[in-house]
């Protein structure tokens, strides 16, 4: 029985070396998470990423988080994987994780393919012995072919996903966490990475999916969840959420171009 | 901070079963560092040979010594503190280091220490290749105290793994740290006796020696290397460090492990 719990959590990045400078761009920024100053003088900077969010799911759940960059859809998945570490409020998770986020775990770039598929299985659970069963099987759906064998540097950005989606996806994972995972691939790789995504959910597990296509939400998730400033502001049925968003974004786009169409202003006294 | 005992037991004690796992890194960053270079690791090596052959015949003849006494005396000096400064100057980067690890899953912070220490044994095994000519050059026979060598690299990695943990925790939240700590370790090496015998130093001095832990540090692994037996007061001060460094380690590392990912 895999199960997600995430109750009132709060996560806050402390800013270090923060240059004056730096500081009056991080407040007048419109998107990201909240930032607050805190301490004598106001000299600490923190940046809350997440406030009070909470969440549950169980076997079959295929959650999709929407919204802005910076809104806190990644720093979610992270606290997911066991990267951050809560400032606030409770997460339990059981099964088995796999994160898939920009790269995979420990992938180097001067190592080969093959011996990245190692180091990378191994560090998520693998052993030898499995990982040489999975070679045949991440062989043939990253159809990367004799590429394996060169270091991974020379790959390009689509390659590279490829690869590691392959890794990712090759362990049977309970819990997929995927960000953005699929966004540099091309059309065919992406129809058979969802192919491969409902595999792994049809044996009833559970992933969580951030990204800003709504498309890919819609074809893959059965849930959804919009975050505003590290707020959820809308969850439920993937239709009804986009629908929320969506309008948030005319509105943005409304507001924009009401700002660009003012008259410009006239010079008065100038002559 | 509230210290959190049972997550850092978990940490050790994973890190401790994914064996596998930090023996590979570190074979993979041995390989890596030397790629398309012929000699590879042995690069360090051949570094090391040089300075040692060079140092030895200048420094013999300068402070009118036996090159025969002096050269294998300063290689297992120099052995033994390369090994016991990249465990400190490495230690100091290992979350820095392991932060392509730490920002993409949960990871035993333990596993990725001890492949920091693995990585210096076996670039130290490397190393023990210019021992070898030096020791048949000088006749150094081995005898039952060389056999102290051994529980000496151990007692010494596991001081690697503290200093690991203390140093990779602080380092990571305060950068200004690492410069400073290697810095200070270049000086220490020659206040330390690795060029020059503590005896040569003068009644006056002696404190540099005796209260200079890397000393007892190096001398628990030279000595052996050299066919001697260690003086017990090292083994005795290098023994009280490790405890307390382990204990200063755990009391840092359960209340500052979970805001190293912050950090990076």
């Amino acid at each position: 029985m895999t199960s997600i719990v995430v109750e009132h959590v709060t996560v806050e990045f402390p800013i270090y070396g923060s240059q004056k400078s730096l500081r009056k761009e991080l407040f007048g920024r419109a998107t990201g998470g909240l930032i607050r100053r805190e301490g004598a003088h106001n000299r600490r900077v923190t940046v809350r990423a997440l406030s009070d969010v909470s969440l549950r799911l169980g076997d079959g759940d295929r959650l999709g988080l929407i919204g802005h960059n910076g809104a806190g859809k990644s720093t979610l998945l992270r606290v997911l994987a066991g990267v951050y570490e809560p400032a606030g409020g409770r997460v339990a998770i059981s099964g088995r994780v796999s994160p898939l986020f920009n790269t995979s775990p420990g992938l180097d770039m001067d190592d080969t393919g093959y011996d990245n598929i190692r180091t990378c299985g191994l560090l998520l659970g693998m052993t030898r012995d499995e990982i040489a069963r999975k070679i045949p099987d991440i062989e043939q759906f990253s159809e990367l072919g004799d590429y394996l064998s060169l270091p991974v540097r020379t790959y390009s950005t689509g390659m590279m996903t490829r690869l590691s989606f392959a890794i990712g996806t090759a362990i049977d994972p309970e819990i997929l966490l995927l960000d953005e995972g699929l966004g540099a691939g091309d059309a065919r790789f992406a129809e058979r990475a969802a192919r491969r995504v409902d595999e792994l959910i049809a044996r009833s597990r559970v992933l969580v999916l951030a990204s800003h296509s709504t498309d890919l939400i819609r074809s893959m998730c059965n849930r959804a969840m919009l975050f505003e400033s590290g707020r959820i502001t809308a969850a439920g049925a993937v239709e009804e959420v986009i629908e929320i968003y969506d309008q948030l974004n005319q509105a943005a786009t409304a507001a924009a171009a009401a700002a660009e169409t003012k008259p410009p202003l006239r010079l008065v006294g100038a002559e | 901070m509230t210290p959190q005992y049972g997550v850092v037991l978990v940490d050790i004690i994973q890190g401790l079963n994914q064996r596998p796992i930090w023996m590979h890194l570190a074979w993979r960053d041995v390989k890596l560092r030397y790629r398309r270079t012929v000699l590879g690791p042995f690069w360090q090596t051949l570094s090391l040979g040089i300075m040692i052959l060079a140092l030895g015949l200048v420094w013999a003849n300068l402070w009118k010594m036996n090159v025969r006494d002096y050269m294998p005396f300063l290689c297992t000096g120099l052995l033994a503190w390369s090994l016991v400064s990249s465990l400190i100057t490495d230690g100091c980067g290992v979350f820095i280091q392991g932060e392509s690890f730490i920002k993409q899953m949960r990871v035993s912070y333990t596993m990725l220490t001890l492949a920091m220490v693995w990585r210096a044994l076996i670039v130290f095994a490397h190393n023990m290749a210019v021992y070898v000519p030096v020791a048949i050059y000088a006749d150094i026979e081995p005898t039952w105290a060389s056999l102290l060598a051994v529980p000496a690299l151990f007692v010494i990695s596991i001081n690697g793994i503290w200093a690991g943990m203390f140093l990779g925790t602080l380092c990571a939240r305060y950068r200004d740290l690492q410069p400073l700590v290697s810095s200070l370790l270049q000086i220490t090496m020659f206040v330390t006796p690795i060029f020059w015998a503590s005896d040569q130093l003068g009644p006056r001095f002696t404190l540099f020696v005796d209260v200079n832990f890397l000393y007892h540090y190096v001398s628990i692994l030279r000595e052996p290397l050299l066919g001697k037996a260690p003086a017990a007061w090292s083994w005795g001060v290098v023994l009280v460090g490790t405890v307390a460094g382990w204990v200063l380690a755990l009391a840092f590392f359960s209340r500052f492990r979970q805001r190293i990912a912050y950090w990076l």
